[in-house]
């Protein structure tokens, strides 16, 4: 797969010769630096964008359009959250009018628990901390029952102590939804920590040209996890692939 | 059942130095006409405008003629305000439409109102589809422009939120781009009334004779100056209570737009 943009009267590449599989069920991170058209790479795999060669399957079926069953989780939780919505009625609006009012309210209190953000219902986005209208939007993804959740750097915009603890929230929610998650990072700690596969990103037009399966245990742990000499020799070897690049 | 501390509230949400500026303003202008100090033949002092109210009051005509007013304005209003959403909407959202359209905007838009008056007359006559036509062509661009601006303003990544949740074109419209505009359109709206307000006194004083313009008019021919100023006094307490309700109708219908308002600009 690869894409052209236009750019100044002609067209840029932006990705070009990229080529993976996500399996059900796993847990794919992409990591690479600024500039190397991972968010592109998402709105793609997403359908927002189409791509100018070759083509994105899901469950067999070209992707054309936003398919049922992946949704997006976008960096900017401010501005991809209904702000004149409470958190409940934002959690419902991938759902509303496509589910029973019956089911509704199960799915988005059951999304909410699984974020860990209740006792919130009420609240509107600008009433709460960046950590949670994160979890807001990534509960509202939850309640469409995803298949595939694509997520574009999600965490970036957050301190260190909130990103650590919704990196676990996520590998739990994985864990209970059994959902496959494809997860854009510029962060090759937090690309190792979480995938159970990493590929790295790079140049312009960016393109994949390694995959690790990352063959730590489960489930994973903030600390112990990240002292083990395995998550070391990962995060070395993800860092000599991107090229050496300070994260 | 009021209790006494509402009332306080109530009481502390008076302008009360506001409103001592009126009673004295008025005061003088009583004063001076009982002095002699003006001297107009038609000038009344405001206690004879106040008779003259009571006058036309008991009459019936006094509240004949803001029925006639206020629902011309709220029809016209309420045309308008639609019309403008619809379209603003559409432009708002696509270059297309806005491509073919907007040099005809900008054509009408600056039109003077009354000159849509004599034309409105040849095709309606003295009646109430000429007093609409007055209204609803001028109150329709603050709507129009405030929501397409506001639609093109709001972020794409909204957009974006609505296609990966394969919202179809008329829901985004409902659930997105309407809400998310609402601020905008707001604005829009109240202009709108108060330019309505305007329009339909006017629309009554040459065009269609009813209502409180036309109420204006008679009397300043009639040269019953007291009643005239009655009817002046009447369409200044309709503006303020048109404006009134709509801010409390619009903070009433949706406190969560108001709350979200009240938080971004704090």
């Amino acid at each position: 797969m690869s894409l052209d943009l236009p750019h100044q009267g002609g067209t840029r590449k932006i990705l070009t010769d990229i080529s993976f599989e996500v399996h059900r069920g796993e847990f794919v991170t992409i990591v690479g630096p600024s500039g190397t058209g991972k968010t592109t790479l998402v709105r793609v795999l997403g359908g927002l964008t189409p791509c100018t060669s070759g083509s994105v399957r899901f469950n067999g079926r070209e992707v054309d359009a936003p398919p049922e069953g992946v949704v997006i989780v976008f960096q900017d939780y401010a501005h991809a959250l209904l702000q004149w919505r409470t958190v409940v009625r934002n959690v419902a609006f991938g759902i509303e009018g496509r589910v029973t009012a019956c089911e509704l309210r199960d799915r988005v209190s059951s999304a909410l628990r699984l974020v860990g953000l209740e006792g919130y219902d009420d609240d509107f986005p600008w009433q709460l901390s960046g950590g949670m209208q994160q979890r807001v939007q990534i509960a509202r993804a939850l309640a469409v029952r995803p298949a595939v959740l694509l997520m574009d750097e999600p965490f970036a915009a957050l301190d260190a102590m909130t990103k650590a603890s919704l990196q676990d929230e996520l590998l739990r929610v994985k864990h209970e939804t059994d959902c496959s998650i494809v997860f854009i990072t510029h962060d090759i700690e937090e690309a190792v920590y979480l995938g159970d596969r990493v590929a790295v990103i790079n140049g312009s037009p960016g393109t994949i040209r390694q995959t690790f399966d990352i063959t730590l245990g489960k489930p994973r742990d903030q600390i112990m996890t990240r002292q083990t000499a395995e998550f070391l020799k990962f995060r070395y070897a993800v860092h000599q692939a991107i090229g050496g690049v300070a994260s | 059942m009021i209790s006494p501390h509402s009332w306080r509230r109530a009481l502390r949400r008076v302008n009360i130095a506001g409103l001592l500026t009126i009673i004295v303003c008025l005061g003088l202008w009583e004063l001076a006409i009982r002095a002699g100090i003006l001297r107009y033949q038609y000038l009344p002092a405001p206690s004879a405008i106040a008779a003259g109210a009571e006058e036309l009051a008991a009459r019936g005509e006094l509240s004949a003629a803001v029925l006639h007013t206020l629902e011309a304005v709220l029809l016209g209003w309420t045309i308008a305000t639609t019309l403008g959403v619809s379209f603003g909407l559409v432009l708002g959202s696509s270059q297309l439409a806005r491509r073919y359209s907007l040099s005809t905007i900008e054509v009408l838009r600056p039109m003077p109102a009354i000159a849509f008056i004599p034309v409105a007359l040849l095709l309606f006559g003295f009646s109430t589809a000429t007093e609409l036509t007055v209204i609803v062509l001028p109150a329709l661009w603050p709507v129009l422009v405030g929501t397409m601006q506001s639609v093109m303003n709001i972020h794409p990544r909204l957009r974006d939120v609505a296609r990966t949740f394969r919202l179809r074109r008329v829901p985004t419209m409902i659930k997105i781009l309407l809400p998310a505009a609402a601020p905008g359109i707001m604005v829009g709206a109240r202009i709108s009334l108060t330019l309505a307000l305007v329009l339909a006194v006017l629309a009554e004083m040459v065009g269609n004779p009813e209502g409180l313009g036309y109420g204006v008019v008679s009397e300043q021919q009639a040269l019953r100056p007291d009643l005239m100023f009655a009817y002046v006094v009447v369409i200044g307490f309709l503006g303020i209570a048109l404006n009134a309700l709509l801010v409390g109708a619009l903070t009433g219908l949706s406190p969560a737009t108001a709350a979200a308002l009240e938080g971004r600009s704090s």
